[in-house]
This record gives C-alpha cells, structure tokens and sequence, in this order.
C-alpha cells in the first residue's frame, strides 16, 4: 500500500451494521401506507359497507332498489348527464385550441393566455360561477347596461362555469399530449409531400388519441362532482353533487347517499383506467430523444388563434376580476363607488374559517410532503409485496372525487363508537381529508422526483459506506428539495379552495374558505362573497407567485 | 491483499447473466473486464461491489467471505460511467464524503482532500461545484474521491465511455499512472478493447455469461483460443480446417491436440505478406486507406482475406499479389 494514504483501513470506525437499515427502510415505507390505509383504505370500505346497511336494518341491496323510486335522484342524474356531456365537448374544443394555440403556433399573447389558465386553478370554483352572476346575473352588469338579462342561472350557467373551470386542467392534459410527438415525424412527412393537413389528420391527431380521451374524463368527471358552481349558479336545477348532498346533510338518507357516491366512482374510475392504458402505449411509442416540432410563424394562422385564444382569456380573466372588483363596489351593479366594508364579514361566522382554511392547509401541505416523500422513497428503494401494495393504493385515490371522498369521511369517522371517531370534527382530519383527496398527484410529482436520482450516486454512496439516513440526506433530500416544495404549494393551495370534500366535514364549530364563500352566496351576501373569494385568491395567488419564483430561480441554478 | 472469485452464478429471471466464473484478482494488478453489452461483465462487477447478490459462489477477499458483508462495508472505491457526483456538494466535499460518513476528523480529511485533488491534478477546482465541470474533469473528482477512503479494490464501471476521445484518451493514461503508482487492485469493466488493451494487466474477455479467455493482452490479442475472443480482440481472418485443406495445407502441422475440425486458424491482418506479383494468386478487391497503413481487401483461394501494409505501399484494385503466410504467426482457435 502506499504511504500517501492518511487513514489505514483497519483504524475506520465501524459503520453500523445493514440490518438497523432494513429496519428504518421499512418504516419508511409502512408509516405513509398506514396513513394511507386508515384515510383512505377504510374510509372507501365504510362507504361501500354503508351502501349495502338497510335503513329498516339488515344487510341488502335496498338502498339500491330505493334509488329506483327516488325521481329526485333520476332527475338529478340526467340533468348531470347532460351538463357533464356539453361541458365536455364545449371544454375539448375549446382546450384544443388553446393547447394547439400554445403549443404549435406562434401567436402574440401565448404568456398572457397560458397566465390567464392558471386563473381559475388559484380559486375555488364557485368564484367561477359568482362572476358569471355578476356580469349575466339578475344583477349583473349586462342587465343594467343592456336591460337583456339572459337565463343564467340553471343549465347555461353551470355549463359555462364549468368550461371555464375545466378548460385549464384540459389545456393541461392536451399540451402534454402535443408536446410528446416527434418533429423527426413531421420533417419527414414534409419531405413525403404531406400537405399541412395531411400532417394534421396521420400525425398530430393520432398522437393525441389518448390525451383526447383522458381529457374528457377528467373533464366530465369534474363537472359532475363540482359541488360549488351547483350551488352558486344552478338554481333550481339539481345535479348529483347537490342532489347527494341534500340526500346526506338534508335529509339524513345515508344508504342513498353512499350508493349515488359509489356510482360516481364509474366515470373517475374509467379516466383514471385509459390514463393508465394511454401512459403504457405513449410509453412504448415514445422513441428516445424525441424533440417536439418547433412552430413557424403563419401570419393566417396565428392571427385566428391569437383572436380566439386572448380572446378567449381576457373572458376568464374578466370573470375571476369582476369578482375582486365587485368585492370593493358598494352596491353591484347599481352604486359604483369603492367601499372596503363588505370586508368587514361578520356573519357566517367571519372569517375564522379562514384561518381555519389556512391552518388545515399548511397541515395539508406539511403532512402530505413528509408522507408522500418517505413514500416514494420507499417505493423506489424497496421491492416485494409491500411495495406493490404501495404503489397501487398511491394510485387510487385519483380515482375517488372529492364528494365521495368527503361522504366516506362521514361514514368512517362520524363513529363516536370507535376510536378513530375522536377525529371528526378536527382540523386534522379535514387535513388529511385534503391531503388523500390530492394524493395520487402528489405522489406522481414526488415519483417524478425521486426518479431523477441517478442510480450511479446511490451506489456510490453505498460503496463509500453509507447507508439508508445518508442515502435520505445527502442523495434524495438536495435532489427533490425543489419537487418538495412544489409539493407542498399544490396541497397546500388545493387544500385551500376545494369544497366538494370538506362540505361533509365541516362543523358549526370548524369551516373552511370556500364552504363561507358558498354560505354567504346563499344567504344573499354575493358582495361579502365576493370580497371572501378575493381572501382567499390572494393567499393562494401569493403562494403560487412564490413557488413560481422559487422554481424558476432554482432552475436558473442548474 | 487478493481478490478471489469461486464458481460464480447469477440469472435474472431465467437468463444467465453469470455462468461458473472463476477469476483471481492479485494485488496491485489492473484486471479488465472486456466484452459485448449483456455479456455479463457489469454484473460481475456489481456482484463484487456488493450491489448485487450473486445466486451461487463465493468472493473472498485475502480469504474472508463477502457473502454476508454488505456493500457499505466492502470498503471498496467504485466510478460509474457518469452522474455520480453529489450536485450539491463542491469537489472538495464530494472527495472528502467518504471519509465524513467514517468519522474522520476535519483536518485529516482537508489533507486528504488536497492530497488527492494533486493526484487527479484538480488542485485549484476544490470550491467548484461539479455543474461547473467538464466531464473529464468529474470523472477525475470520481475516481478522486473513490481514492479517498484508501479502497481494498478500485472498480470502475466503464468510467471513460462518456468522454470524448481525446480526453479519453488522457485520462486513461493518469488512470494507468495513478493506479500503478498506489498499487491498488482494480477492475474495469469496458467494451472498448483498445482501452483493454492500453489498461489492463489482464484482460478477461467475456460472453454470454461464461469467461472465455483471460491473459495479457498481448496473449488475447496473438493467441486467442475461441473465434469469440479472436472476432472480439480485432481484425482478423479465421481459416477454418476445409478451406486450409486445399489451400494451405502446410498450417495445418500445427494444429494442436484437441482442436477438432470445427476450430480455425485466426491470423492478423498484419501479419499477411503482400508482394506486387503478377503470377500470384491474390487479387486485391478492395482497400481503405487508415492514415498510417492501408486494410486490404483480397480474394486468395476462394475466399476472402484481410491484410494490412504500410501506408506507402502502392495497391490498385484487380492488381496480382503473392501472398505469404508464417505458421508462426497464427494461432489455432475452438469452434
């Protein structure tokens, strides 16, 4: 050996021995599953047990044969059908656009148009329909203007509240499925002699089958579990979200609550199936080093998209704005003068929910982050059953809307007769509520992380001697630091604006955000609303703005 | 200190990856592992670090059994093709690492540090982040701070393969330099035979699984036993027994006991005379210039034959040539 080495082998301290590492290793991955099981798992088997529970006592498919004589129910579904088929199509085309606007042209605006997507994201979604109601509203500023007051409230209403609170995740779901193709495919179209149509119908379309597809579930699914815009700009035209609720809340009939809520499983349940389907064929398409064709300018073609798509924006813009503006107007739309004291919320219990809004979600979000990080840690680093288990029930819970979520919450927890009934009517489980309601895509972003981590730097940490803690310190934590944090911003804004799941949980004692926001709609305080909604896009706005800046700088480091 | 490797067997899911693998690592030599992708070398090399459980055998290092010694125990330096390094950590720290995680103390470490950053001549790019390197330069921070913990056993897996050719080239010189010069016992996987070649004490040329052939590179390269190491070493031509029948009779003297009819004959380029002839039995087909020689084509006896001559020498195509063949240069190979 040579002189130069300072430290001879047999002087190194012992490391400690791989068998505490198995050990610690596995905690990482049972303490994330348990929580998993528990807020989750059981939750789902409640809803399904409750569902087959007779209200005359027994185990039966009764509350299954009373749905067939409960016409509010049937009302109620086809109403749902039909707003959640034209919300889909209206939604596609629009998206379409949009994403090929985005994505394959080059036309003016594309910062404004794809800042103004993430508009509706910041919100919850009533605010959607509350600004429709007050520019088409009885009250609205087109009425006044013009003195034409259309028909919003009810079938028209709910579905453009909808598009226009479905349209970013769309846009989303279909610049992705652009972004995937191939410019090698297009050049070499091009030197065939394909004509830009041509190209359009063999190459671009059918590279977007599965995202189509994938859009229009997660779309239709949204439409027909969104609570909030039912409410706000239904009228007297029941859906499911609602029609569920009064079932439940209303009317204490919990048996049909939990049937409707396993039907709504179906639709959810379908989309998260072709997403599935669509991820293993784009996989296996997808050649390596793939480079995503670069737009030319097309004077034509980007000027239409152009007028369609800011077009389009500044509609969703006006819409979330109107809401902050009328938050601030003394009598909308009658007394235009600025006044600060629709802030001044005393009834509906003021703005204590906020605070609740804000404690729960940043419980959300700090929970969430530490569960799902030792989670796909685990999942990366363990095999075997356990850690198939793992990565399937991480995969669920996108399947399950916010309804259903928050209905099986009621079943599983409001149980003063079991130990975990200790829980209901806490911020904790309105948290971890949040947090399973948002899980799968968490723990997508967290996989998508962790998956960075070369494999050559954990083996080289292995080889150096270290082993599971110096793994977690020193490899996983600086290489998803920024995925963290991501993670932590969605749950925590999430958690902040959702309603369809909370609604069930709340208590007189304990409310969120955006259930005040709904009550105060209802009791007629639509300019409190108003100034509530403006609460909370704030809060949600600054944190996104904060991510937005953390990301872009970390990235800027390399 | 040896490396000793005993009857070792590995599949993955019904494939062979490892198949009766015998090998002995002395100390201070530099062993290559050679071959194809999926022969089974990277495997090898990962069994032995630790990373991988072989199915049946045994590693024992100056005569202790791995089997139970995880790979954080091994204390073995290893260097992987690339993205080794810890981004967040400077030169310095990602040196030092290995000796942090033992509990050496700080001042000791800094000597180290230095000590190897002169080594791998990085003496003023301590404070820089690996982001800020060339790829050159982490692969000498890599084999730095695998130096670091003082290694029973360098491996190296394929460290220079990303690199361009001229660094390559550079770096597996001071590799050669700085393993010699400490004296530790290192393997190196690789699929590039004339890095082999330049590295290594012995090649150990593998195939599906199976070693087939280790020795000096000098004695793969003249001597090769099977076609696979004959084909895998270089250019050559493989005579096989029929063709030698009618055509060259004289080499089949030396075929040795043991080589039935299905072995060859594997003769170098360089080592086919050429004479400008215009009664002899060669013709040249074709030929490619090399910069310092010429590979030739030529149709000799049915069959086709390679042969390389200086760069000067004048050849066109169709012209005669006479060509002479030593039995001293060919070695006998199995089927």
């Amino acid at each position: 050996m040579s002189a130069g080495f300072a430290l001879p082998a047999s002087r190194l301290p012992r490391l400690a021995s791989a068998m505490d590492d198995r050990w610690l290793l596995n905690a990482c991955l049972w303490l994330p599953l348990a929580a998993l099981l528990l807020f989750f798992v059981m939750p789902m088997g409640f809803i399904a047990w409750r569902s087959f529970m007779q209200e005359a006592g027994g185990i039966g498919l009764a509350n299954y044969a009373a749905l067939l004589d409960t016409p509010g129910v049937w009302r109620a579904t086809r109403n749902s059908l039909a707003v959640g088929a034209s919300t889909t199509l209206v939604t596609l085309l629009l998206g379409f656009v949009f994403a090929y606007g985005l994505e394959r042209t080059c036309m003016p605006g594309r910062r404004f148009v794809s800042l103004s997507l993430t508009l509706p994201m910041l919100a919850p979604s009533l605010v959607l329909g509350l600004g429709l109601i007050f520019i088409l509203g009885r009250n609205g500023i087109v009425g006044k203007v013009f003195g034409f007051r259309p028909e919003i409230y009810g079938f028209h209403g709910l579905v453009i509240a909808n598009v226009l609170y479905a349209l970013p995740q769309a846009v989303m779901i279909l610049r992705a499925a652009l972004r995937g193709a191939d410019a090698r495919q297009y050049d070499a179209a091009e030197v065939l002699g394909a004509t830009p149509w041509r190209q359009f119908r063999d190459i671009t379309l059918p590279g977007m089958r599965y995202g189509l597809l994938s859009a229009a579930f997660v779309v239709f699914t949204i439409t027909i579990t969104d609570f909030g815009n039912a409410v706000v700009i239904g009228g007297d035209y029941t859906v499911l979200a609602t029609e569920i609720y009064n079932q439940v809340s209303g009317q204490m009939r919990f048996g049909i609550g939990a049937v409707v809520g396993l039907l709504l499983l179906l639709p959810a349940a379908l989309s998260v199936w072709i997403e599935r389907v669509a991820a293993q064929r784009q996989a296996g398409s997808g050649a390596d080093g793939a480079q995503a064709p670069v737009p030319q300018p097309h004077r034509l073609r980007d000027g239409i998209y152009a007028i369609v798509c800011v077009g389009l924006s500044t509609l969703i813009v006006a819409v979330v704005a109107i809401v902050v503006v009328a938050g601030f107007i003394r009598l909308w739309p009658y007394r235009l003068d600025l006044t600060l004291r629709h802030y001044d919320i005393t009834v509906s219990g003021g703005y204590a929910s906020l605070w609740t809004a804000l404690w729960v979600s940043l419980l959300a979000a700090t929970l969430g982050v530490a569960l799902l990080f030792l989670m796909a840690f685990a999942v990366r680093r363990l095999t075997g059953w356990p850690q198939r288990l793992a990565t399937l029930l991480c995969a669920l819970p996108v399947g399950v809307p916010g309804l259903v979520l928050g209905l099986s919450y009621v079943f599983a927890f409001n149980q003063p007769q079991l130990p975990w009934g200790v829980l209901y009517g806490s911020a904790f489980l309105l948290a971890m509520c949040n947090l399973m309601h948002y899980y799968t895509q968490g723990y997508v972003t967290m996989m998508t992380g962790v998956r960075g981590v070369p494999v050559q730097l954990e083996e080289a940490v292995g080889v150096l001697g270290g082993g599971v803690l110096q793994l977690l310190r020193d490899v996983y934590l600086p290489a998803v630091r920024v995925t963290l944090w991501s993670v932590a911003a969605f749950l925590f804004m999430r958690s902040m604006v959702t309603l369809s799941a909370v609604i069930f949980l709340i208590t007189p004692m304990l409310s969120m955000a955006a259930v005040t926001v709904m009550r105060l709609d209802e009791a007629g305080f639509t300019a409190q609303a108003a100034a509530f909604s403006t609460c909370i896009m704030a809060v949600v706005g600054s944190v996104a703005l904060l991510m937005h800046v953390l990301t872009t700088r970390a990235a800027a480091r390399g | 200190m040896s490396l000793d490797i005993r009857n070792l067997h590995k599949n993955f899911a019904g494939q062979v990856a490892l198949d009766r693998i015998n090998l002995r690592i002395e100390a201070s030599e530099f062993v290559c592992l050679l071959g194809p992708s999926g022969c089974g070398k990277t495997t090898l090399l990962r069994c032995i670090a630790g990373l991988l459980a072989p199915d049946r055998g045994e590693i024992r290092l100056a005569g202790r059994d791995l089997a139970a010694v995880p790979a954080r125990e091994r204390g073995f330096g290893i260097v992987f093709q690339s993205y080794s390094l810890f981004p967040h950590m400077t030169v310095a720290e990602n040196i030092g690492y290995g000796l942090r995680i033992r509990g050496a103390e700080s001042s000791r470490i800094a000597a180290r540090v230095r000590e190897l950053l002169d080594t791998v001549k990085l003496a003023s790019y301590a404070e820089r982040y690996p982001g800020q390197l060339s790829g050159g330069q982490q692969q000498r921070v890599a084999i730095a701070r695998a130096l670091a913990v003082d290694p029973q056993l360098l491996l190296l897996d394929e460290p220079l393969s990303a690199l361009d050719a001229r660094v390559r080239d550079e770096l597996r010189g001071e590799l050669r330099d700085v393993q010699r010069s400490l004296g530790i016992p290192t393997l190196m996987v690789t699929h590039d035979q004339d890095e082999a070649m330049v590295l290594a004490d012995r090649i150990v040329c593998m195939n599906r699984g199976l070693i087939e052939q280790v020795g000096p590179p000098e004695e793969l390269y003249a001597r090769p036993r099977t076609r696979f190491v004959a084909d895998f070493m270089g250019h050559g031509n493989l005579l096989s027994v029929d063709w030698l029948q009618d055509a060259a009779p004289w080499l089949l003297d030396t075929r040795p006991a043991g080589i039935s009819d299905a072995g060859a004959v594997c003769l170098r380029p360089e080592h086919v005379g050429l004479q400008c002839d215009a009664l002899g039995e060669g013709q040249v087909t074709d030929f490619t210039f090399m910069g310092n020689f010429k590979r030739v084509q030529l149709d000799w006896k049915g069959r086709n034959l390679l042969a390389e001559v200086p760069a000067r020498t004048r050849f066109e195509r169709g012209d005669r040539v006479r060509v002479d063949i030593d039995a001293r240069d060919c070695a006998w190979v199995e089927a």
